[in-house]
């Protein structure tokens, strides 16, 4: 089945992020396989999210975790086959489900058989597809990203005898961008996986295609100008394919990634979700309202991507000093909590489990302009290892029920990928998607409640948003509007119960209704609207001028 | 029960908004408009800069200002604090004002803050003058963090003034403060201060609002009940306090408000005071300053003969007041010329003293006693111009240290002319 090639679906969607490897064992091997991923569609579905996003599953050593890619047209043998993974495809948009998959661009593995041809000699016809220098000094502006393991973005070559650059890993090393044969057989690597119906990329590590001396290497003219490649591309071939940024930046230097509508259609926000952490802890919604201030306007077919974890540490790269301290004593006052410049935890943990909190979060992640990524097991609240090495921590199997392996898998547990979370608090048998299904109030109920809340108006996904500035700073309150429809949103960012007064002056005689229990709240007049709200309770008003 | 009064319901609902606060910094205005923008900048700067992740507020308690003194503080932006020092801020920092009548009144103003400061239950409640202008950021942190970080419960200022500066405190306000309760704190009055939140909520329950020497100088208030109720008192080194015009220019007032309020702390206090001998250093925190060297112009001329024409003209006045033997050193102490002149500081810690019981007796009018004072204040102030002229700092503070040790050594005298001795 093919779904509708709507060209904005993007906008109104709901975006479920899952690794093949953790989600589901269907040969009992131990490792998540898509026929495992393709039997758990039913709950991806009933969860009420309408697209999945999968990590990647090429074939790859795995030193990180499948982001060192060795084979761009194939699956990673733990996980199935090419025909696994078209059944799987096949299934999710049966069930109207799109699917998105990672795509790396700026970097293979050092065993990808392009790096191996490349770094056999110097005159090898591949040789030009990495960037290699006779030294290390050269694009000395550059900072290093994996700052706990790498010194330095060159890497000697014992083989060639001389260095190339990578910006992650030194067993990734990066591809040389300035030779059109790379541009062009990337481009052949994404019409791959979109001849086979694919909806969209996640475009991984996107600032970093191109190198330049004198400059940070980071968000050049001439990586605008291959996304714009990419993107003619698509729409001319596959409308509707969706490409979504992975650009770690402050908002203003994101912007130009989305050019005039013309480079990606989505972008990650990734100073906004630190700040979120940060307000609530503060109880304080400036570092919320100040950076969606300085989020410059976006062309109308374009979209932020909002998300409150994911497979990463939580990243603090786009903070100031002073915020990240703060979070490190707030968030990971463990230093094993802490990985580069970041805190690598799940939602619940980082929440200290605290299920009002938990929702507050979720209810601003579906209210602010965006649209939300949801991380695999963040819906019935599962917690992380931080003694697993790097970021393994937040990507164990996922919790099905409390039997054998939290019915992940039915492999001897010693064999499984990962360990499984025990602990009593966030261990299987505590959390698990089967106890939860059974009653009304768990996470996973609320969480589906949300979305499908969340579902049932296009103003979240495509609507203006209007702050109120209420003078009690613990509550942040702002109106979400798209054509007729307009939804006041206010949440309580505080751990007490707070009062607060908004001007709602100018939808004078609309009356407001209660999104969740569709409860009427009293009409609007004159006078400063009065609400008083429970310790992080957050409202979604739909105003009807009735 | 207070604050039900005190705060109008405009200042409970902005109160509202700021919520819960760990520091409340209380601004005291009248008709400061000149000033109080770089006491806000500094105040802002210092939070920022010290306690950033701290929930702080500023609350300005006005007198009615004619000059749009409110509007200015609450028109302040941390914004222009980030433009300005580049300090970031990670919180909102509220700034509000209330108005509590038409005149200042610092007995209410203070118990207003105080009140805010108990609603909001503010760990650190913290008093800045608004026309401080030699304020730094820093003493934000140097009045806060004995407070919020090693528990005191009252820290009060010392500044860095030059030697003639502050003669009052250095004469009679010190001294006597010493004497009477025992801890050596140096500005028992003071403008700017720290107190606890606990000490604020005691405070604010304290039945001194009400009586005549707490509504007359309540700062002082504040000190004595701080000592007398065994809380833990610090002092900490700020910096060059700006001299106020407007005070220099009112003796009597001051001295209604200082001494006045000193001798009438005696009354309720007895049993406290009449056990305590000598006294005890409090801590004090930071490094202290050398003293400030500019030209200070006094008219020892002038002080000589407003000394010598009150003492003659007050004579059946203080003749009611001090003893014969005052009276007839004070008359003796007239006749000297501006070279030979010397008020002593064993007479002078008498004359106070007698002075203080005078007042506590009521032997004439209580105002009339204070107004008495102010010419023999002049008097030994041109004393202790004379002796210090030439001094060091260090030289100073000696003979501070003995003009103490003289009030401390007369207090049985003090003790033995006091009515309610048993």
């Amino acid at each position: 089945m093919v779904l509708k090639r709507e060209t904005s679906w993007y906008k109104d969607a709901t975006i479920y992020q899952v690794h093949v490897r953790s989600f589901s064992d269907a040969n009992g091997d131990g490792i998540g396989d898509f026929p495992g991923l393709a039997q758990k569609l039913s709950y991806v579905q009933a969860l009420g999210v309408n697209a999945i996003w999968l990590m990647p599953f090429f074939p790859s050593p795995l030193r990180d975790d499948g982001y060192d890619i060795s084979d761009y047209r194939a699956v990673h043998p733990s996980y199935g086959t090419l025909d696994d993974f078209k059944r799987f495809l096949s299934i999710a948009h049966e069930r109207g489900i799109r699917v998105i998959i990672e795509m790396v661009l700026n970097h293979t593995s050092d065993q990808h058989p392009w790096f191996q041809e490349s770094r056999s000699s110097q005159n090898n016809p591949k040789r030009d597809w990495y960037v290699w220098s006779d030294t290390d000094s050269k694009y000395r502006g550059t900072r290093i990203i994996f700052l706990d393991t790498e010194m330095s973005n060159w890497a000697w070559d014992p083989i060639s005898k001389s260095y190339y650059w990578h910006r992650f890993f030194s067993h990734q090393p990066d591809l040389n961008y300035d030779n059109p044969a790379v541009r062009e057989e990337m481009w052949n690597v994404m019409k791959f996986w979109l001849e086979l119906g694919i909806d969209g990329f996640r475009l991984d590590a996107v600032p970093y295609l191109i190198e330049r001396e004198g400059t940070s290497c980071e968000n050049l003219p001439e990586t605008h100008a291959i996304i714009r490649d990419l993107r003619k591309r698509v729409d001319e071939q596959f409308p509707g394919v969706m490409l979504l940024a992975e650009a770690n930046q402050w908002p203003a230097d994101l912007r130009p990634y989305f050019g005039e509508g013309d480079e990606f259609h989505m972008a990650f926000h990734f100073p906004l979700m630190p700040r979120m952490f940060m307000g609530l802890r503060l109880e304080d919604r400036k570092p919320i309202t100040e950076i969606l201030q300085q989020t410059p306007q976006i062309p109308g077919s374009c979209q932020w991507c909002l998300f409150l974890r994911n497979h990463d540490e939580l990243t603090l790269e786009m903070v100031t000093d002073v915020e990240r301290d703060y979070m490190y004593d707030i968030y990971a006052r463990d230093k094993g909590m802490r990985l580069n410049l970041g805190i690598r935890r799940r939602l619940a943990p980082l929440l200290d489990n605290d299920r009002r909190r938990i929702e507050l979060m979720n209810g601003m992640l579906m209210s602010l302009p965006g649209t939300p990524i949801l991380y695999y097991g963040d819906e019935i609240g599962m917690g992380d290892n931080i003694y697993l090495g790097d970021r393994n921590g937040v990507r164990t199997p996922m919790q099905w029920s409390g039997g054998w392996n939290g019915g992940f898998s039915t492999a001897d547990p010693e064999s499984l990928y990962s360990p499984p979370i025990l602990n009593p608090v966030y261990g299987y048998q505590a959390v698990n998607v089967s106890s939860q299904e059974r009653t009304p109030h768990s996470l996973l109920s609320w969480m589906k409640h949300i979305i499908e809340v969340r579902r049932s108006s296009t103003v979240f996904g495509s609507g203006s948003i209007e702050f109120l500035y209420p003078a009690n700073h613990r509550i942040l309150a702002y109106v979400r509007q798209f054509g007729k429809e307009t939804v006041l949103v206010v949440n309580n960012l505080s751990s007490a119960a707070q009062a607060v007064e908004l001007d709602l002056r100018r939808y004078k005689g609309n009356i407001l209704i209660e999104m969740f229990g569709r409860n009427v709240f009293p009409r609007i007049g004159d006078a400063p609207y009065l609400l008083t709200m429970g310790p992080y309770q957050f409202f979604w008003f739909r105003l009807r001028r009735i | 029960m207070a604050e039900e009064t005190l705060l109008t319901d405009d200042c409970v609902r902005q109160l509202i908004n700021v919520g819960e606060v760990d520091i409340l910094i209380g601004l005291p205005t009248h008709n400061n408009s000149r000033t109080i923008q770089t006491v806000i900048r500094a105040i802002q700067t210092g939070i920022l800069k010290c306690f950033p992740r701290e929930r702080a507020a500023i609350f300005n308690v006005d007198g009615g200002s004619q000059d749009g003194t409110p509007e200015l503080v609450t028109s302040s932006s941390i914004d222009d604090v980030w433009r300005a020092s580049k300090v970031f801020a990670l919180r909102t920092l509220h700034a509000i004002s209330t108005t509590y009548g038409r005149a200042p009144e610092p007995c209410t103003a203070l118990r207003t803050i105080l009140a805010a400061a108990d609603l909001l239950q503010a760990k650190t409640c913290v008093v800045i003058s608004p026309d401080s202008t030699a304020i730094e950021p820093d003493w934000v942190q140097r009045l806060v963090r004995p407070v919020y970080d090693d528990k005191f419960d009252l820290v009060c200022p010392i500044y860095r003034r030059h030697k003639f500066e502050g003669a009052l405190m250095q004469n009679l306000l010190y001294p006597m403060t010493r004497s009477i309760y025992g801890s050596r704190v140096r500005e028992p009055y003071a403008s700017e201060f720290a107190l606890s939140g606990r000490l604020a909520a005691d405070f604010l329950a304290n039945d001194v609002w009400n009586q005549e020497w707490g509504k007359m100088g309540i700062e002082l208030a504040l000190t004595i009940t701080a000592l007398a109720g065994k809380y833990r008192v610090c002092q900490s080194y700020l910096g060059i306090k700006a001299q106020s015009g407007r005070a220099a220019n009112d003796l009597v007032a001051v001295m209604r408000r200082t001494a006045g309020a000193l001798f009438g702390s005696l009354d309720g206090n007895y049993a406290f005071w009449s056990g305590i001998s000598g006294s005890e250093p409090v801590p004090t925190l930071g490094t202290q300053p050398e003293a400030l060297v500019k030209l200070v112009r006094v008219n020892r001329k002038r002080l000589r003969e407003m000394f010598a024409t009150g003492v003659a003209h007050l004579e059946p006045v203080l003749r009611s007041i001090v003893s014969p033997e005052t009276l007839t050193a004070l008359q003796r102490i007239a006749t000297l010329g501006i070279n030979e002149f010397d008020y002593p500081a064993e007479v002078w810690s008498k004359t106070v003293y007698e002075f203080a019981a005078a007042y506590h007796k009521s032997v004439i009018n209580r105002d009339h006693i204070i107004q008495a004072l102010v010419p023999l204040y002049r008097g030994r102030s041109l004393t202790f111009v004379l002796e210090n002229r030439d001094d060091s700092g260090e030289k100073v503070e000696k003979r501070e240290e003995s003009l103490c040790g003289e009030f401390e050594r007369l207090k049985p005298y003090l003790l033995g002319i006091w009515p309610d001795r048993k």
